[in-house]
Protein backbone atom coordinates (compact mmCIF):
# COMPACT_ATOMS: atom_id res chain seq x y z
CA UNK A 1 0.00 0.00 0.00
CA UNK A 2 1.39 3.01 -1.25
CA UNK A 3 1.51 5.78 1.82
CA UNK A 4 1.82 9.56 0.61
CA UNK A 5 4.54 10.61 2.99
CA UNK A 6 3.86 14.28 3.06
CA UNK A 7 0.67 14.15 5.05
CA UNK A 8 2.79 12.66 7.86
CA UNK A 9 5.62 13.41 10.40
CA UNK A 10 8.61 11.46 9.03
CA UNK A 11 8.88 7.81 10.24
CA UNK A 12 12.04 8.26 11.69
CA UNK A 13 11.35 10.87 13.68
CA UNK A 14 8.35 9.50 15.06
CA UNK A 15 10.45 6.07 15.88
CA UNK A 16 13.03 7.86 17.83
CA UNK A 17 10.77 9.18 20.01
CA UNK A 18 8.92 6.16 20.72
CA UNK A 19 12.49 5.12 21.41
CA UNK A 20 12.82 7.44 24.43
CA UNK A 21 10.07 5.66 26.02
CA UNK A 22 10.52 2.35 25.61
CA UNK A 23 12.87 -0.44 27.15
CA UNK A 24 16.35 -0.70 25.12
CA UNK A 25 14.83 -4.62 24.26
CA UNK A 26 11.90 -3.40 22.93
CA UNK A 27 10.64 -4.39 19.08
CA UNK A 28 7.75 -2.02 17.25
CA UNK A 29 5.79 -3.49 14.44
CA UNK A 30 6.13 -1.57 11.12
CA UNK A 31 2.07 -1.26 11.65
CA UNK A 32 2.15 0.26 15.03
CA UNK A 33 5.08 2.80 13.48
CA UNK A 34 2.73 3.35 10.84
CA UNK A 35 -0.62 3.99 13.18
CA UNK A 36 1.14 6.20 15.57
CA UNK A 37 2.51 8.40 12.40
CA UNK A 38 -0.98 8.32 11.26
CA UNK A 39 -2.51 9.42 14.89
CA UNK A 40 0.23 12.47 14.90
CA UNK A 41 -1.22 13.72 11.55
CA UNK A 42 -5.13 13.14 13.20
CA UNK A 43 -3.96 15.14 16.84
CA UNK A 44 -2.20 18.39 14.94
CA UNK A 45 -5.38 18.72 12.54
CA UNK A 46 -8.05 17.81 15.51
CA UNK A 47 -6.31 20.54 18.06
CA UNK A 48 -5.83 22.83 14.63
CA UNK A 49 -9.26 22.71 13.77
CA UNK A 50 -10.45 23.52 17.27
CA UNK A 51 -7.92 26.52 17.45
CA UNK A 52 -9.00 28.03 14.05
CA UNK A 53 -12.54 27.81 15.06
CA UNK A 54 -12.15 29.87 18.25
CA UNK A 55 -10.37 32.24 15.36
CA UNK A 56 -12.97 32.59 12.94
CA UNK A 57 -15.67 32.83 16.31
CA UNK A 58 -13.07 36.00 17.11
CA UNK A 59 -12.92 36.95 13.72
CA UNK A 60 -8.97 36.80 13.52
CA UNK A 61 -7.28 35.60 10.58
CA UNK A 62 -3.84 34.34 12.05
CA UNK A 63 -3.62 30.84 14.16
CA UNK A 64 -1.50 31.52 16.65
CA UNK A 65 0.74 29.63 19.48
CA UNK A 66 -2.24 31.03 21.73
CA UNK A 67 -5.01 29.54 19.85
CA UNK A 68 -3.30 26.02 19.72
CA UNK A 69 -2.15 26.15 23.41
CA UNK A 70 -6.27 27.19 24.10
CA UNK A 71 -7.57 23.56 21.82
CA UNK A 72 -5.49 21.59 23.66
CA UNK A 73 -6.38 22.59 26.95
CA UNK A 74 -10.27 22.87 25.26
CA UNK A 75 -9.61 19.29 24.12
CA UNK A 76 -8.34 17.34 26.84
CA UNK A 77 -4.62 17.89 26.70
CA UNK A 78 -3.93 19.72 29.64
CA UNK A 79 -0.52 17.89 31.17
CA UNK A 80 0.80 19.54 27.68
CA UNK A 81 0.25 23.64 28.53
CA UNK A 82 2.81 23.68 31.29
CA UNK A 83 5.49 22.19 29.66
CA UNK A 84 4.91 23.94 26.21
CA UNK A 85 4.81 26.95 27.66
CA UNK A 86 7.70 26.38 29.22
CA UNK A 87 9.08 25.52 25.76
CA UNK A 88 7.50 28.70 23.98
CA UNK A 89 8.56 31.05 26.51
CA UNK A 90 12.19 29.91 26.07
CA UNK A 91 12.15 29.93 22.13
CA UNK A 92 10.87 33.93 22.69
CA UNK A 93 13.15 34.44 24.92
CA UNK A 94 16.19 32.82 22.42
CA UNK A 95 14.28 34.80 19.47
CA UNK A 96 14.68 37.98 20.87
CA UNK A 97 18.16 37.65 22.00
CA UNK A 98 19.03 36.77 17.97
CA UNK A 99 17.06 39.45 16.53
CA UNK A 100 19.11 41.51 18.54
CA UNK A 101 22.55 40.46 16.81
CA UNK A 102 21.94 40.63 13.56
CA UNK A 103 25.10 37.49 13.70
CA UNK A 104 22.12 34.84 13.38
CA UNK A 105 19.50 36.58 10.48
CA UNK A 106 18.45 34.36 8.06
CA UNK A 107 20.67 31.68 7.70
CA UNK A 108 20.43 28.94 4.93
CA UNK A 109 22.73 27.08 6.90
CA UNK A 110 24.06 26.61 10.22
CA UNK A 111 27.80 25.90 10.93
CA UNK A 112 28.73 27.88 14.44
CA UNK A 113 32.08 28.64 13.02
CA UNK A 114 30.38 32.27 12.27
CA UNK A 115 31.38 34.04 15.33
CA UNK A 116 34.88 35.37 13.63
CA UNK A 117 33.75 37.63 10.97
CA UNK A 118 31.71 40.97 11.51
CA UNK A 119 28.11 40.29 11.22
CA UNK A 120 28.03 43.58 8.36
CA UNK A 121 25.31 42.10 5.74
CA UNK A 122 23.04 40.11 7.66
CA UNK A 123 24.35 36.65 6.24
CA UNK A 124 27.52 35.04 7.53
CA UNK A 125 28.92 31.81 6.27
CA UNK A 126 32.80 31.64 6.53
CA UNK A 127 34.37 30.70 3.22
CA UNK A 128 36.53 27.87 4.70
CA UNK A 129 33.88 25.52 4.92
CA UNK A 130 33.07 23.10 2.40
CA UNK A 131 29.25 24.06 1.92
CA UNK A 132 30.97 27.63 1.01
CA UNK A 133 31.86 26.17 -2.85
CA UNK A 134 27.83 25.73 -3.72
CA UNK A 135 27.06 29.17 -3.57
CA UNK A 136 29.62 31.09 -4.64
CA UNK A 137 27.33 33.81 -5.47
CA UNK A 138 27.17 34.93 -1.81
CA UNK A 139 30.59 36.20 -1.73
CA UNK A 140 30.51 38.75 -4.74
CA UNK A 141 33.62 40.60 -5.17
CA UNK A 142 31.74 43.67 -3.58
CA UNK A 143 30.26 42.06 -0.35
CA UNK A 144 33.46 40.79 0.71
CA UNK A 145 34.61 44.39 1.83
CA UNK A 146 33.37 44.34 4.72
CA UNK A 147 34.48 41.49 6.51
CA UNK A 148 37.52 41.34 7.85
CA UNK A 149 39.88 37.64 7.41
CA UNK A 150 43.44 37.20 8.18
CA UNK A 151 45.44 37.81 4.79
CA UNK A 152 42.61 40.73 3.45
CA UNK A 153 45.28 42.91 4.06
CA UNK A 154 47.36 41.21 1.85
CA UNK A 155 49.65 39.33 4.12
CA UNK A 156 52.31 36.67 2.52
CA UNK A 157 49.74 33.67 2.67
CA UNK A 158 48.74 34.25 -1.22
CA UNK A 159 52.61 34.33 -1.87
CA UNK A 160 52.71 37.98 -3.64
CA UNK A 161 49.77 40.26 -1.77
CA UNK A 162 48.81 43.11 -3.71
CA UNK A 163 50.29 44.42 -6.73
CA UNK A 164 52.41 41.49 -7.25
CA UNK A 165 52.34 40.59 -10.87
CA UNK A 166 52.67 36.97 -10.57
CA UNK A 167 49.38 36.77 -7.91
CA UNK A 168 47.37 38.44 -10.74
CA UNK A 169 47.66 36.64 -13.23
CA UNK A 170 46.62 33.57 -10.89
CA UNK A 171 43.47 35.78 -10.13
CA UNK A 172 42.14 35.94 -13.57
CA UNK A 173 38.39 37.07 -13.41
CA UNK A 174 38.83 37.76 -9.34
CA UNK A 175 40.51 41.21 -10.10
CA UNK A 176 37.77 42.96 -7.94
CA UNK A 177 39.07 41.04 -4.91
CA UNK A 178 42.52 42.81 -5.15
CA UNK A 179 45.28 42.06 -2.90
CA UNK A 180 45.54 38.35 -3.82
CA UNK A 181 43.14 37.62 -1.49
CA UNK A 182 40.60 34.49 -2.76
CA UNK A 183 38.88 32.98 -0.34
CA UNK A 184 38.08 30.88 -3.13
CA UNK A 185 41.47 28.97 -3.31
CA UNK A 186 41.04 25.83 -1.35
CA UNK A 187 37.82 24.63 -3.71
CA UNK A 188 40.06 25.27 -7.22
CA UNK B 1 25.47 16.23 0.25
CA UNK B 2 25.35 18.32 3.05
CA UNK B 3 27.85 18.26 5.59
CA UNK B 4 26.77 17.34 8.70
CA UNK B 5 27.53 19.24 11.50
CA UNK B 6 26.60 20.73 14.91
CA UNK B 7 23.35 22.30 13.58
CA UNK B 8 22.11 19.35 10.82
CA UNK B 9 18.94 18.87 11.52
CA UNK B 10 15.64 20.21 9.75
CA UNK B 11 16.51 23.94 10.98
CA UNK B 12 19.46 25.02 10.28
CA UNK B 13 19.72 28.33 12.08
CA UNK B 14 22.43 28.21 14.23
CA UNK B 15 20.22 30.01 16.97
CA UNK B 16 16.62 28.01 16.71
CA UNK B 17 18.12 24.53 16.39
CA UNK B 18 19.90 24.93 19.72
CA UNK B 19 16.84 25.56 20.93
CA UNK B 20 14.23 23.11 20.15
CA UNK B 21 17.01 20.80 19.76
CA UNK B 22 18.40 19.04 16.80
CA UNK B 23 15.78 15.75 15.36
CA UNK B 24 12.68 17.90 16.24
CA UNK B 25 10.16 17.39 13.78
CA UNK B 26 10.14 19.36 10.72
CA UNK B 27 7.92 22.82 10.84
CA UNK B 28 6.85 22.92 6.76
CA UNK B 29 5.61 19.09 7.25
CA UNK B 30 3.36 20.37 10.43
CA UNK B 31 2.71 23.52 9.05
CA UNK B 32 1.23 21.63 5.72
CA UNK B 33 -0.47 19.02 8.08
CA UNK B 34 -2.43 22.38 9.97
CA UNK B 35 -2.98 23.40 6.26
CA UNK B 36 -5.26 20.50 5.34
CA UNK B 37 -7.11 20.00 8.47
CA UNK B 38 -9.73 22.15 6.98
CA UNK B 39 -10.75 24.68 4.23
CA UNK B 40 -11.06 28.05 5.69
CA UNK B 41 -7.20 27.80 7.65
CA UNK B 42 -5.87 30.58 6.21
CA UNK B 43 -2.94 32.01 8.15
CA UNK B 44 -0.53 30.44 10.70
CA UNK B 45 1.79 32.36 13.08
CA UNK B 46 5.41 30.89 12.88
CA UNK B 47 5.32 29.79 16.70
CA UNK B 48 2.31 27.59 16.08
CA UNK B 49 3.92 24.82 14.13
CA UNK B 50 7.18 25.47 17.04
CA UNK B 51 4.36 24.56 19.95
CA UNK B 52 3.56 21.50 17.75
CA UNK B 53 6.79 20.14 17.19
CA UNK B 54 7.10 19.51 20.82
CA UNK B 55 3.40 18.73 21.38
CA UNK B 56 3.73 16.23 19.12
CA UNK B 57 6.53 14.89 21.10
CA UNK B 58 4.78 14.50 24.25
CA UNK B 59 2.00 13.08 22.00
CA UNK B 60 3.97 10.00 20.82
CA UNK B 61 5.40 9.67 24.59
CA UNK B 62 1.89 9.26 25.78
CA UNK B 63 0.51 7.12 22.78
CA UNK B 64 3.51 4.90 23.51
CA UNK B 65 3.63 4.86 26.96
CA UNK B 66 0.06 3.99 27.35
CA UNK B 67 0.48 1.23 24.50
CA UNK B 68 3.58 -0.40 25.89
CA UNK B 69 1.67 -1.11 28.92
CA UNK B 70 -0.65 -3.11 27.31
CA UNK B 71 2.29 -4.74 24.98
CA UNK B 72 3.38 -5.86 29.00
CA UNK B 73 0.10 -7.14 29.97
CA UNK B 74 0.57 -9.26 27.00
CA UNK B 75 3.89 -10.37 28.12
CA UNK B 76 5.23 -9.27 24.66
CA UNK B 77 8.26 -7.75 23.85
CA UNK B 78 7.10 -6.41 20.43
CA UNK B 79 4.46 -3.29 20.18
CA UNK B 80 1.93 -3.78 17.66
CA UNK B 81 -0.97 -1.93 16.26
CA UNK B 82 -3.50 -3.84 18.46
CA UNK B 83 -1.34 -1.88 21.46
CA UNK B 84 -1.98 1.39 20.53
CA UNK B 85 -5.65 0.56 19.55
CA UNK B 86 -5.96 -0.61 23.12
CA UNK B 87 -4.62 2.72 24.46
CA UNK B 88 -6.39 4.44 22.55
CA UNK B 89 -9.80 3.23 23.21
CA UNK B 90 -8.84 3.41 27.56
CA UNK B 91 -7.89 7.03 26.93
CA UNK B 92 -10.45 9.63 26.84
CA UNK B 93 -9.10 12.34 25.51
CA UNK B 94 -7.92 9.53 22.59
CA UNK B 95 -11.34 9.27 21.32
CA UNK B 96 -10.74 11.09 18.47
CA UNK B 97 -8.45 8.98 17.21
CA UNK B 98 -11.21 5.62 18.10
CA UNK B 99 -11.82 5.74 13.90
CA UNK B 100 -8.62 5.29 12.85
CA UNK B 101 -7.67 2.17 14.77
CA UNK B 102 -11.30 0.13 14.61
CA UNK B 103 -11.34 0.11 10.52
CA UNK B 104 -9.07 -2.99 10.47
CA UNK B 105 -9.48 -6.14 11.67
CA UNK B 106 -7.40 -7.32 14.40
CA UNK B 107 -3.76 -7.66 13.71
CA UNK B 108 -3.03 -11.63 14.18
CA UNK B 109 0.42 -12.64 14.67
CA UNK B 110 1.69 -14.82 12.75
CA UNK B 111 5.00 -15.59 14.48
CA UNK B 112 7.28 -13.17 12.31
CA UNK B 113 8.32 -9.76 13.24
CA UNK B 114 9.64 -7.82 10.44
CA UNK B 115 12.99 -6.56 11.20
CA UNK B 116 12.88 -3.09 12.26
CA UNK B 117 13.95 -0.82 9.88
CA UNK B 118 15.98 2.60 11.16
CA UNK B 119 15.49 4.84 7.58
CA UNK B 120 18.00 7.29 7.47
CA UNK B 121 17.75 11.17 7.53
CA UNK B 122 14.52 13.17 8.46
CA UNK B 123 13.15 16.05 6.12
Amino acid sequence: MVREQDQYMPIANVIRIMRRILPPHAKISDDAKETVQECVSEYISFITGEANERCQREQRKTVTAEDVLWAMSKLGFDNYIEPLSLFLSKYREAEGTERSSSLFAKCERGDGGMVEYAPVLGHYGPPGFGLAAQQPGMYKAGAMSGYYIGGAGGSGNEGGGAGSSSASQQRQGQSAMGGGFDPFAQFK
Amino acid sequence: MRQAGKYSGFMMCGGIAGRTGPHSLPLARIKKIMKKSGEDVKMISGEAPIVFSKACELFIEELTRRSWATTLQGKRRTLHKDDVASAIVATDIFDFLVSMVSETASHSEDGTVPEEEETVGSS
